[in-house]
């Protein structure tokens, strides 16, 4: 009964919001997506980009098609293109939201994306709208066993 | 490593905006994995026409008007690379395929159809090789343009391999945006006349040696069938 009782007045003195214990607010690191975009949140805001063994698969990188901010996205969706070899591959939105921030870098400097594709070649940011997708996604471990089980 | 077997589709000439509907449809059916979904390979030529890439917005619509007022279409695409002409003449390939399949990289791909398209100039005494751009060269002058889309690791897009077709074309753009560079054809180093049906069946078998992949040649009726329900399918989708 005292527990209980104790309980009832903790849970009265420190309000715990639940949103701020949603798992895709905390620094959670990179996660990834099957189609090798990574997407790093921190609060309500996701920066995009590849991975790395994305880049090296795509070689040398020569334009950068991002998207406009203000656009919206549903997760999966497609949201650019990269183009290497003369061929263009398409980039799929990790999550869904809509993009409050392109890398200009990038569209002037295409080669960041092979040369630094986790730092400076970021592809784009976009704000969440549901947040809770990013649960979904692969960490760095799971990332990991993902590519080794490409390879096999 | 297996390998998947490629339908093989010869259209005749076919403009080039059907073709896209074709490409379309056979890349749908691959991406959403329908059962029926097959690697296809569609092989054709176009009326004359000037396609550009993703980087669109480097030619005009001034561009665009000057080209068509030399007699050809001109499309905008979403595939990699510059300008570029398609026309009689010219071999043009559009392999369709979910790249999983054959466990190539994109980058693999490409070095995979320029190794078949050297292999088969190499076959007819023609020197070809590759270079820094991609695409297969002899010499300074490429006689094999590539430009490709991937989308769910399915491509879109593909070849065009000159054989006979009239260079002159080419006088009116900067082919694939490289200058200083210039173009060639089968004929023009050989001394003979090189068609497009002579180049269709080495193109073939060097690809299927290539991709280690099978080939399944659709007859002539049963491709006249398919691509007129695709096409009519897509016109009435349209209306």
């Amino acid at each position: 009964m005292l527990a209980g009782t104790s309980r009832r007045v903790i849970g009265s003195l420190v309000k715990l919001p639940q949103k701020h214990f949603s798992t895709a607010s905390f620094l959670l690191g990179r996660k990834y997506t099957d189609k090798h975009e990574w997407i790093d949140v921190d609060g309500k805001i996701g920066t995009v980009g590849i991975s790395s063994y994305a880049q090296n698969a795509l070689g040398d990188i020569v334009y950068v098609q991002l998207p406009d901010v203000g656009t919206t996205f549903e997760q999966s969706d497609e949201c650019g293109a990269l183009e290497s070899v003369k061929a263009a591959s398409e980039v799929y939105s990790p999550a869904s939201g809509s993009v409050v921030d392109k890398n200009s870098e990038v569209e002037e400097t295409p080669s960041l994306v092979n040369k630094s594709c986790y730092e400076n070649g970021w592809l784009f940011k976009m704000e969440l709208s549901k947040p809770e997708e990013i649960d979904s996604l692969m960490d760095e471990e799971a990332y990991s066993k993902y590519l080794k089980s490409q390879e096999e | 490593m297996s390998s998947a077997v490629l339908r093989v589709l010869c259209l005749g000439t076919l403009p080039y905006n059907k073709a896209l509907i074709l490409q379309n449809f056979y890349c749908e059916q691959l991406v959403a994995k329908e059962p029926s979904a097959l690697n296809t390979l569609l092989v054709l030529q176009h009326p004359p026409v000037y396609t550009t890439g993703i980087r669109s917005k480097e030619y005009s619509t001034d561009d665009e008007f000057r080209l068509k007022s030399f007699g050809a279409d001109f499309c905008r695409t979403n595939r990699g690379g510059l300008i570029t002409f398609h026309g009689p003449g010219q071999l043009v390939a559009y392999p369709i395929l979910n790249l999983t399949c054959y466990n190539k990289n994109i980058r693999q791909f490409v070095s995979a159809i320029e190794q078949s398209i050297i292999s088969v100039c190499d076959e007819l005494g023609v020197l070809a090789s590759t270079s820094p751009h991609t695409g297969v060269w002899v010499g300074n002058n490429k006689i094999c343009a590539i430009g490709l889309h991937r989308r769910q690791n399915v491509t879109t897009h593909g070849l065009a391999l000159n054989c006979n077709v009239d260079l002159k074309w080419f006088d009116h753009i900067v082919p694939c945006g490289i200058l200083d560079k210039g173009v060639t054809s089968i004929s023009k180093e050989l001394g003979r006349n090189f068609s497009v049906e002579e180049g269709t069946g080495l193109f073939l078998s060097q690809f299927s040696k290539t991709m280690n992949s099978p080939l399944i040649i659709v007859d002539e009726q049963e491709t006249k069938k398919e691509v007129s329900t695709i096409l009519k399918r897509a016109f009435y989708e349209k209306c």
